[in-house]
């Protein structure tokens, strides 16, 4: 096993000068700035020293002149980031999706939104701005004001493009989304068939793309809070989670530890609510109705919960800078702790059911295979790279919040296809209720929250949450006021975006909606 | 027709840039606590068959266009409920880059129901008070 200083050691031995320079952005977060070009060296000699490295995300930051791009890897339970500086008048760089087939879609995000060309590129096509969008204005440069862009025309015409049949003949296009009753969220997957047989799939993503990232940039850091939760709706707690750490480290700032608990807590709660919301809907998919039914009646304790707890059903707005908004009312622990101890006893039940229905068996296994090395070519994360063997969870990797005090098991399984996606969620509901109840077991006295002012100091972080769908990646740098001038996102729907392909490809069209559904897939999350 | 209407109004739900909190919220309605499918409330899968549009999320400029299709797919008479929100103002990305606003700068909307995200309570009032202004004579698209 390669450990983080081994990499840096043969980074800097091997590159040399070609380092422009070296800095620890926190603790064990090393970023080393290269000359361009050397970015690919150095992107190889990180997969030549760990094999199980993958691109957590790339990241573009305007620094006025030039646009500063990082690609940061994730290795031996930390971050490495690896900088490369392009000019704003030529920016052009050397594409990196040939060494690393997971950065295809990272590069074609930030040449969208930065105008970045990576030469080279396999599919250098829009992906998450509208094709009418205006040619040569990339909103994510400083320079480009929201009122400046020209309105759209709405135009509601079909268009020619989407009816035609594929050039080669024996290929039928389909076309499932963006309006999808498999998919509750708008975003356009275009298959061409050839007979019942999936052969090539491209995904369009971007329907959702609202710019919170830029939107981010004008709001203070109490009020990103409310705007990151409604990144998404689903695993909002994860989002705000994982802002506020990386702020906080930003910060220097450490929570009491009543805060840590409690913040876990509701992390975890999101994360049971998310998985039994996803079985159910996979149980749709699959013509399973009554799975549905019955496994959304179960997740409604676990939402009185949340409500009892924070306030809100869905969105929680209970995690803020330096702590939690909330405390937890003593007389509502012998509700909670009966409900968990409920849904443990049908999770029993359902765990009996997902082994032995030929329904789910037939739906599910064997279906939608995603090996390891794909898995880890891929880049993808969470449950899906769980479901095929890959052990990576940040909780333990890099623990946050209070996960470094209380015993929990990753997850893994190794055949790779729907049936192991869904029973890793169906595992980690396990765990998640044996997480809650020995946090509420242990939860420690003292205050929930500290004060923090509300500017933040010169400086960067990274901060990374295991969501419900797996690894959360969040890049902030601050500018010494009370407005970030750059706020990162890179979510897990959109790391694992690149499987979609590769499961559907060589299937069954019968099964695309129900392998796609295994995946988890948050659109809302993916395009921001 | 109107009674078969009033007993039993399919809906169509279209995200057109939501978080997805309005829209989970849109299927516990259909779930064994809430059940919409005792006011004969029934997802119905294609515009072509749906008498209500139910909406959440701001419109973003890539969904517009679709939103609008969706729209003039429905038959006559049609009703839309704007959920939550950010279907009824634009919400928290009111003036974001990718955002055109509100649904009502696309389509007419029939019911606004504010929140974020609205209770499922809420969604199931909103729905039934229009249903009531059906039954009292509203005609579509109008106020």
């Amino acid at each position: 096993m390669a450990s983080a200083d081994k990499i840096l050691k043969a980074l800097s031995d091997s590159l040399g000068n070609r380092i422009i320079q070296t800095r620890t952005l926190q603790p064990e977060k090393t970023y080393i700035q290269v000359q361009t070009g050397a970015h690919r060296d150095a992107v190889k000699i990180v997969l030549e020293q760990d094999k199980e490295a993958g691109v957590s995300a790339i990241t573009g930051v305007d620094l006025g002149e030039t646009i500063e791009l990082m690609y940061h890897f994730r290795t031996c339970g930390t971050i490495i980031t690896i900088g490369a500086e392009v000019p704003k008048k030529d920016a052009k760089i050397e594409s990196i999706t040939d060494i690393v087939p997971g950065a295809n879609f990272h590069e074609r995000e930030v040449s969208d939104l930065f105008g970045v060309t990576f030469e080279g590129h396999p599919n250098p096509k829009r992906l998450v701005l509208p094709e009418d969008w205006p040619e040569n204005v990339f909103p994510l440069r400083k320079e480009v004001s929201v009122a400046n862009i020209p309105s759209k025309i709405i135009n509601s015409e079909v268009s020619k493009g989407e009816k035609q049949f594929s050039s080669e003949e024996r290929l039928v296009n389909i076309v499932l989304g963006p309006q999808h009753p498999a998919l509750i969220e708008p975003e356009k997957f275009s298959l061409k068939v050839e007979g019942e047989i999936v052969r090539e799939v491209e995904p369009r993503i971007g329907y959702v793309h609202r710019g919170i990232e830029k939107a981010a940039e004008s709001r203070t850091y109490l009020q990103d809070i409310y705007l990151v939760e409604r990144i998404c709706g689903i695993c909002n707690a994860c989002h705000a989670a994982c802002f506020c750490q990386t702020v906080e480290a930003i910060m220097g700032v450490s929570i009491p530890p009543r805060a840590r608990y409690l913040r876990t807590i509701i992390l975890e709660l999101n994360r049971i609510h998310s998985h039994m919301l996803l079985l159910g809907h996979a149980g749709l998919e699959i013509g399973y109705e009554t799975l549905f039914h019955y496994m959304w009646r179960d997740r409604e304790p676990i939402m009185d919960i949340v409500e009892a707890l924070t306030g809100n059903r869905v969105v929680a707005s209970f995690i803020t800078i330096g702590g939690v908004r909330r405390d937890l009312k003593e007389e509502d622990l012998p509700k909670i702790k009966a409900e968990l101890a409920k849904l443990k006893k049908r999770l029993s039940f359902y765990k009996s059911l997902f082994e032995s229905d030929s329904t789910l068996k037939m739906r599910t296994r064997n279906v939608g295979v995603l090996s390891k090395q794909d898995a880890l070519k891929l880049c993808v994360v969470g449950p899906v790279a769980r479901g095929s063997g890959v052990n990576m969870d940040v909780r333990r990797d890099e623990p946050y919040a209070a996960y470094n005090e209380i015993p929990f098991n990753v997850i893994t399984y190794n055949e790779g296809d729907s049936w192991a996606r869904l029973m890793v969620r169906l595992d980690e509901i396990g765990e998640s209720i044996n997480i809650i109840q020995y946090a509420l077991d242990h939860l420690p006295s003292g205050p929930y929250r500290v004060r923090v002012p509300r500017t933040v100091q010169a400086g960067e972080a990274i901060g990374r949450v295991e969501a419900p769908r797996g690894e959360l990646f969040y890049y902030v740098k601050s500018n010494g006021t009370a407005y970030p001038e750059r706020v990162k996102v890179r979510t897990p729907t959109f790391a694992n975006i690149p499987s979609f392909v590769r499961i559907a490809e060589g299937g069954n069209i019968a099964d695309v909606p129900a392998s796609f559904v295994s995946l988890d897939p948050c659109f809302s999350c993916t395009d921001r | 027709m109107k009674w078969a209407r009033l007993k039993s109004p399919w809906v169509l739900h279209f995200n057109s840039g939501a978080c997805n909190a309005c829209d989970i919220e849109v299927v516990a309605l259909l779930t064994p606590r809430y059940d919409a499918e005792r006011f004969g409330i029934l997802l119905e899968p294609s515009p072509r068959h749906a008498d209500i549009l139910l909406t959440t999320g701001v419109v973003t400029r890539q969904c517009a266009d679709r939103l609008k299709r969706i729209y003039e797919q429905m038959p006559e008479p049609k009703f839309v409920v704007a959920i939550g929100a950010c279907a009824c103002s634009g919400g928290v990305f009111e003036g974001n880059y990718n955002v055109i606003g509100g649904v009502d700068k696309v389509i007419p909307v029939d019911v606004y129901i504010p929140g974020c995200p609205p209770k499922p309570e809420a969604i199931i009032d909103g729905v039934v008070k229009l249903l009531k202004s059906i039954e009292g004579g509203k005609q579509s698209g109008k106020r």
